[in-house]
């Protein structure tokens, strides 16, 4: 669950409001989109969420973690509750997608016999079977983000986090990937999703968080359009 | 940590040098100059001070007794000069030994010494060496005064000379090793910190999936580890190679230990604590090195985020 009370964020270098009194609350199970224009404090959001910043003013809670008062010491121990998709996937060059899937499980020392039943099955959730010994530099752009999603998901986190993630791929790949997190979700675990296609979130519907200028202008739930993808 | 953690960190470590093996190539050479100029420097250093000691030890003094003294009284002498702490290799120079050394000497003059006939003018002497010639004033002023010695010849000058060069010496020598040491450890720590920096990346997606600091440090430790041990083994490796020439170079020249270059420590007799050192200072370093340099990273990046 992620919940927002009185949330304030100001960059002390620019002196930018970046969020301005934000409340909001994120049930578990719940799939949102987070949408807005560049600028808008998505980013902040996230930077939030998985305590990358601190709010100057208001109190954060994701996954039963109060961040407001988190010691340094805790923070990775909450961030392995979070699996988290970044735009440019930020997939480790010298490791195998094997290797960058597993990672994940191996800072929190899970035994072996777990990694090697969990990876592969991951992998296949993605639909990257065949694709274990290559390095993120010999894959597309659509397996570099199915192999981010796998290391997101390889811990079985409460609250996944999307962050652009259809930012760097065709359209037709990036209506596959809201599908596969749509079934992820339907699993149970919470997805947050930001992202600029705001015809893809009309087309999907459900939970629609706008954010502009620091504040949560729209936040409601909305049919879908069903629109077929050309 | 579980085992398998701990074995796959130590993995990690390893694959890292060969995988980022041209910031670690840079690491090590500069890790193996910094090494080799800090071990030559002390190397030299020692073998400076022996070759000083052996020209120390080549040094005489020279008690003159008074004409008339007893055997009794110059085996007493004797025994008093080998009892004096600073003192070693007490001999016995009788008066017939030094006339007959005189004579050979001064062959050309055989009338001169024909016409002293059986009067022998030298006196009985004991020649001495000091283990410490910074103290040699105190030893001859100690020989001087006892009963029936004549006179003590020292060469003192020499000996001015030579405490303050190699006074002056361990002050430079000093000096040079501790700017070497002061260099070497700001390069090595530029070395890794660009080593560290270049992997900024992977670092911060460590953070993300929530690895701990110890967990980032540790494989950046074994990679420093690994690479100063092969810069250590590297350095121990040329060191051996280039002194074993230039001491078969100078072993060569007889004249050189005439001066006292005679005293050059062979590589044998160092050979176990310099490679020793080498690859321990070497190991040590380059993990130190590393880990300071991941965790500044880290910390400027829990201010800066």
């Amino acid at each position: 669950m992620v919940e927002l009370k009185h949330v304030s964020v100001t960059y002390e270098s620019t002196g930018v409001e970046a969020l301005s009194d934000v409340n909001l609350t994120v049930e578990d199970g719940e799939f949102a989109f987070v949408i807005g224009r560049s600028g808008a404090g998505k980013s902040t959001l996230i930077k939030l969420l998985l305590k990358e910043i601190d709010a100057n003013s208001g109190e954060v809670r994701v996954n039963g973690y109060n961040l407001t008062k988190m010691k340094k010491r805790k923070v990775p121990e909450f961030r392995r509750t979070i699996g988290v998709v970044f735009q440019d996937y930020r997939l480790i060059d010298t490791m195998t997608v094997y290797e960058n899937i597993a990672f994940v499980l191996r800072v929190i020392d899970a035994p072996m016999k777990l990694i090697r039943k969990r990876v592969p099955y991951v992998i296949s959730l993605v639909g990257l079977e065949g694709k274990a010994d290559s390095y993120p530099s010999e894959l597309s752009g659509g397996e570099q983000q199915r192999c981010a999603l796998a290391r997101a998901l390889v811990n079985d986190p409460e609250l996944l986090i999307a962050d652009e993630p259809t930012g760097n791929v065709d359209p037709e790949l990036a209506y596959e990937l809201v599908e596969l997190l749509q079934g992820i979700n339907v699993c149970g675990t919470t997805i947050l999703m930001v992202t600029h296609a705001h015809e893809m979130v009309r087309h999907f519907g459900g939970r629609i968080i706008n954010i502009s200028q620091g504040e949560v202008v729209f936040d409601e739930v909305i049919g879908g359009t069903d629109v077929e993808v050309e | 940590m579980k085992l398998s953690s701990f074995r796959y960190l130590v993995g990690q470590g390893f694959d890292n040098v060969w995988k980022n093996r041209v910031m670690a190539f840079a690491s090590f050479c500069v890790l193996l100059v910094s090494l080799l100029l800090v071990g030559i420097s002390v190397l030299l250093f020692i073998n400076i001070n022996a070759i000083i000691g052996g020209i120390e030890n080549k040094n005489e003094v020279i008690v003159y007794l008074l004409d008339g003294t007893t055997d009794a009284q110059i085996t007493e002498i004797g025994d008093t000069l080998n009892a004096m702490e600073n003192v070693s290799n007490v001999t016995l120079y009788t008066k017939e030994e030094a006339f007959e050394d005189l004579k050979q000497d001064m062959s050309g003059y055989t009338e001169v010494f024909d016409s002293l006939g059986d009067d022998n003018p030298l006196p009985d002497a004991y020649r001495i060496r000091v283990n410490d010639i910074s103290q040699m004033e105190a030893t001859v002023a100690a020989a001087e005064a006892l009963d029936s010695v004549e006179y003590v010849s020292a060469p003192d000058s020499f000996v001015d000379i030579l405490t303050e060069a190699r006074r002056m010496f361990s002050i430079v020598a000093a000096i040079i090793i501790i700017a070497l040491l002061i260099v070497s450890m700001v390069i090595i720590s530029n070395a890794t910190r660009a080593s560290v920096f270049a992997r900024r990346r992977e670092i911060s997606i460590m953070q993300s999936v929530g690895a701990t600091n110890a967990f980032i440090r540790f494989p950046f430790f074994i990679e420093g580890m690994v690479y100063g041990f092969l810069a250590g083994s590297c350095a121990a490796l040329m060191t051996w190679f280039s002194y074993d020439s230039l001491f078969e170079l100078l072993s060569n020249f007889d004249a050189l230990s005439a001066i006292g270059l005679g005293n050059i420590i062979s590589y044998d007799t160092i050979a176990i604590p310099v490679t020793l050192t080498y690859v321990i200072a070497g190991s040590l370093i380059g993990a130190l090195g590393s880990v300071l340099s991941t965790r500044a990273h880290l910390k400027y990046r829990a201010a800066n985020m």
